[in-house]
């Protein structure tokens, strides 16, 4: 088609998207490199300055301490969520009565969005919330805890929310997966005499290798951004103990208008994503290809 | 059936067929996994109903006994929120900022992945990877040299400025799902059309996009979610209050730490009722707009 009408056509076609994102998104990618070296603070004009934004960040124990919460909470959040959703996942497989209505009721947290989710686990965790009356009323009073108010929680606090509200999607992509294993293969491991554990280790496992890679990174990448879940739950305390670097990005922007300081952590985030998500591909299609 | 038929069975001595008895236990303990995996689920979502029975109850019943069952229902909670949270306002911005950003990421999207899709030269497979990479990049990592662009044309505060931002971040998605289907429709019926004498331009828009509409449904799912449900966006570029969001509104004028459970619940059960009417309506495409990706 195009070989026969020359490129002009493809050119018009593609232009406006290639435009719009080039403007708007890979432009400022670039852009935002070149800000972390200047003092910008959202003046007209800003000065090169090298490497002292940089400096500045290393030597910020908030900055690292964002940097650490953000990678600990990633790390809960994938291992979590992924292995809560597979098990949902592989219990509904061979399930197909209820599948439907419990993938369906699983998937509807994911629905809402973070604001809305924050919003009911904030009374939930609340002193004398949700969860705290629930503790009391079944006897577990002991394990009350001031959720969002004690440092060594409050992070963990909310990775529950976020698996929460994503279990379930995780849950679907990896039934999804199911759906794609032939049922030969399975009955075949049936007819071996593989117990439940061994053709869930030796058939399924393998097989569920490209589900498994969607489930890492789309968890990767929202968890490793993530930004809604600590604003609203916390906003970052108590003490800092829930700042992660998007919203130390969102309160350079937004409270300081300190542009350049804000790019800087930009790129710490950048390069944080690129490190994680390209060596979560490297061993994850590494398994794909063994299959 | 004919009576025959019905005598027949119901003269047969009621033997049940050997294997069954052996069945019948397996069976049984399914039944019982099936329910307790039912229970479970119900459990995962008791947030969600408790938050629903909760928020047509009076503070003062909540106080007394927060998961008790409610002594008499009110909508008097709803009143305060809908003022609250503007939501009339809100509801109708977010509506018409979704819909606006819908059309221009599938027809922009679209018109690229066509070419993509087809041509095999070096270039347009660079365009293509140029494209997927946006995949991976948070909002964070970009918003603060697109503040200043935002201001420097002149759009921040403007809910065009908001459109423009929410078609760029969901590009990549659109030309990932268009490319990999524009590959999957067969070649002749485009080069029939050129036989015909039809341009490129005039077989995208008359017989390549008709042909998109089963991944434009799931991507519109997809973009729909992400818009609807953005916080930051509306926040960073947007600063009055009346061409704000649902979202954003609620995040301004509900405090989750101050209000009372009886305001803070209708906000949030608010916020994702037309989400929740689009997934009753949509239930398929909502499920396969969202696992997508896992089967490609």
């Amino acid at each position: 088609m195009f070989r026969r009408r020359g490129r002009y056509a493809s050119i018009v076609l593609i232009l406006p998207a290639l435009a719009v994102y080039g403007l708007f998104i890979l432009y400022p990618l670039v852009r935002g490199v070149l800000l972390s070296f200047t003092d910008n603070t959202g003046g007209p004009t800003d000065a090169f300055v090298g490497l002292k934004q940089y400096s500045a960040l290393i030597h910020d124990p908030t900055a690292l301490q964002a940097l650490r919460h953000t990678v600990i909470y990633a790390a809960v959040v994938l291992v979590v969520q992924t292995g809560l959703g597979l098990s949902a996942a592989a219990l509904l497989s061979r399930r197909p009565h209820i599948r439907r209505v419990v993938s369906s009721m699983l998937l509807l947290p994911a629905l809402i969005s973070p604001v809305m989710a924050s919003f009911i686990w904030s009374y939930l965790y609340r002193p004398d919330g949700g969860i705290d009356t629930l503790l009391g009323d079944v006897g577990l009073g002991v394990l009350r805890q001031t959720w969002l108010g004690d440092p060594s929680i409050a992070l963990y606090a909310i990775a529950a929310v976020n698996i929460w509200m994503f279990a379930g999607y995780s849950c679907v992509i990896f039934l999804a997966g199911y759906a794609g294993i032939p049922a030969e293969l399975l009955d075949a491991a049936d007819i071996d005499g593989a117990t439940r554990w061994q053709r869930f280790r030796k058939v399924e496992w393998a097989m569920l290798a490209p589900s498994l890679t969607v489930n890492v990174t789309i968890s990767l990448i929202g968890s490793l951004g993530v930004f809604d879940f600590p604003l609203v739950l916390t906003n970052g305390g108590p003490v800092g103990s829930t700042n992660t670097l998007a919203l130390l990005i969102y309160r350079d922007i937004f409270n300081n208008s300190d542009f350049a300081m804000g790019a800087a952590t930009a790129v710490l985030l950048l390069v944080l994503v690129v490190v994680v998500s390209s060596a979560a591909s490297a061993v994850l299609r590494r398994r794909e290809r063994v299959l | 059936m004919t009576d025959t038929d019905l005598t027949s069975t119901v003269t047969r001595p009621a033997a049940p067929p050997p294997p069954a008895v052996a069945v019948r236990p397996r069976r049984r303990r399914g039944v019982v996994v099936d329910c307790l995996l039912v229970l479970v689920a119900l459990a995962f979502i008791t947030p969600f109903l408790f938050t629903l029975v909760a928020s047509f109850r009076t503070s003062g019943d909540i106080a007394r006994n927060p998961l008790g069952l409610p002594h008499h229902l009110t909508i008097a909670n709803y009143r305060t929120s809908i003022d609250q949270i503007r939501y009339g306002s809100s509801v109708l911005n977010t509506l018409l900022l979704t819909l606006a950003s819908c059309v221009a990421v599938s027809i922009i999207g679209a018109a690229a992945s066509y070419p993509l899709g087809r041509l095999t030269s070096h270039l347009s497979s660079m365009v293509y990877r140029l494209f997927v990479i946006g995949l991976t990049i948070p909002i964070f990592v970009i918003i603060a040299p697109l503040y200043l662009l935002m201001r420097d044309l002149h759009l921040l505060d403007s809910r065009i400025g908001l459109v423009i931002i929410y078609t760029a971040l969901n590009l990549p998605v659109s030309v990932f799902f268009y490319t990999s289907f524009v590959r999957q429709i067969p070649v002749q019926l485009e080069e029939a059309a050129a036989l015909d004498g039809c341009g490129p331009l005039r077989t995208f828009f008359s017989i390549v996009f008709p042909l998109l509409r089963p991944i434009t449904g799931t991507l519109l799912t997809f973009v729909s979610l992400q818009v609807w449900n953005n916080l930051v966006v509306p926040l960073v570029f947007l600063q009055d209050a009346s061409k704000s969001t649902v979202m954003a509104n609620a995040y301004s004028f509900a405090d989750p730490h101050t209000l009372q459970p009886t305001q803070l619940f209708p906000a949030a059960l608010l916020g994702a009722l037309p989400l929740f009417l689009l997934f009753l309506v949509f239930q398929r495409q909502v499920v396969e707009g969202m696992t997508q990706g896992a089967v490609k």
